[in-house]
């Protein structure tokens, strides 16, 4: 039979077990951290805000870490699916389903490899000095 | 169709083209059964030839868009669980993230200017390269339209996942840090999911290059409207 003084037991493993319990704790810091951004009118995101304040809590140890790890999982495995309706906006842009849409896709794809090639040799870069500096 | 209907049919073609094509890319696992590719391109084909509008879509799935901002705020776990590898690689770390936002976004502009595209299409190209919830934030504060931007970054997603694999043969990378950091600049969770596949620690970097790049780029995005100004 439950007992009364297990509850806090039984919300601890709820916290540490359960995927939804935690995304409702995420989404319930989202709302809050993106009301008091609209209440103060500071201008960074919400989220931005949200994503700080937690990173807070956990270094501080006020919030164990085991409270948001498969609430975390549960949502950016599935990110694809929340960033879908924005990306359908293309609908309202007809124009780039001709010559302007494979501009768009020349520019990613040039830019891309720009992108990876820059980054990638930097990284290298500082590694091998580093390297040698340290022999 | 009757239109209390239309909000559940664009739902419910979007969850299940989405179970499906996970489905489908568990079982095959080629690059052309990416779930990004399969889920977007079925949504876009189904509306585009039910001649449905943006705002029919959008009646059914936007709360799936709320859900981002709770994505945001869970990038906070991974940045705290890997706290000790910043500590100890900050400024490789920082060498990759600002080389590399610093390319993307001079790139973008400078493509965007050659190819004689729109400016708003233009100022949506910029922050591609960054993982969506951030890119959107990125693209709202500097002009562009967060919904192209999240376009943009979904081809960025699906052209660096193939373009990556293709431009480790040929760069001579000797440290597993570059060979990360080109999949998590270039191209944000697609590049960090192929990361993984070539190696535990390319990929624990490109996940880490990925949100430090995100949040870099969103803390310089007011300098960078009045730039583009």
């Amino acid at each position: 039979m439950v007992h009364i003084r297990d509850f806090p037991t039984l919300g601890r493993i709820a916290m540490r077990r359960n995927r939804w319990v935690q995304i409702g704790l995420l989404i319930g810091l989202w709302w809050l951290s993106d009301t008091a951004v609209r209440y103060l009118e500071i201008p960074v995101p919400g989220a931005v805000i949200g994503l700080a304040a937690l990173l807070v809590l956990l270094i501080s140890g006020w919030a164990p870490a085991a409270w948001f790890r498969r609430g975390t999982k549960g949502l950016l495995d599935h990110m694809l699916l929340f960033f879908l309706p924005a990306a359908m906006a293309l609908l309202d842009h007809r124009d780039l389903f001709g010559v302007a849409g494979l501009k768009v896709v020349l520019a990613v794809v040039v830019g891309t490899v720009l992108v990876m090639v820059g980054t990638a040799l930097s990284v290298e870069a500082c590694f091998r000095w580093s390297a040698r500096r340290a022999s | 169709m009757r239109p209390e209907i239309v909000p559940l049919f664009w739902l419910a073609v979007t969850l299940v083209s989405y179970c499906l094509s996970r489905w489908i890319d568990a079982r095959l696992h080629q690059w052309w059964t990416s779930p990004l590719l399969l889920t977007f391109g079925f949504c876009l084909t189904l509306a585009l030839v039910l001649h449905a509008s943006y705002h029919d879509y959008l009646s059914g799935t936007f709360w799936l868009g709320t859900l981002l901002g709770p994505a945001t705020v869970a990038f906070a776990l991974p940045i705290y669980e890997k706290r000790e590898m910043i500590r100890r690689y900050w400024p490789t770390l920082a060498v990759g993230v600002v080389a590399g936002s610093t390319i993307s976004i001079i790139s973008s502009l400078l493509l965007a200017h050659w190819l004689g595209l729109a400016p708003d299409v233009r100022l949506s190209l910029v922050p591609r390269s960054i993982t969506t919830p951030f890119a959107m934030a990125v693209s709202g504060g500097i002009g562009g339209i967060p919904g192209l931007t999240a376009t943009c970054v979904i081809l960025t997603g699906l052209c660096g996942g193939a373009v990556g694999e293709l431009l480790l043969k040929w760069l001579p990378l000797r440290s597993s840090f570059s060979r990360g950091a080109l999949f998590g600049m270039g191209a944000h969770g697609c590049g960090a999911a192929k990361a993984r596949e070539v190696g535990v620690e390319e990929g624990s970097i490109a996940g880490l290059v990925m949100v430090l790049a995100g949040l870099a780029n969103v803390a310089f995005a007011p300098v960078l409207a009045i730039l583009l100004r």
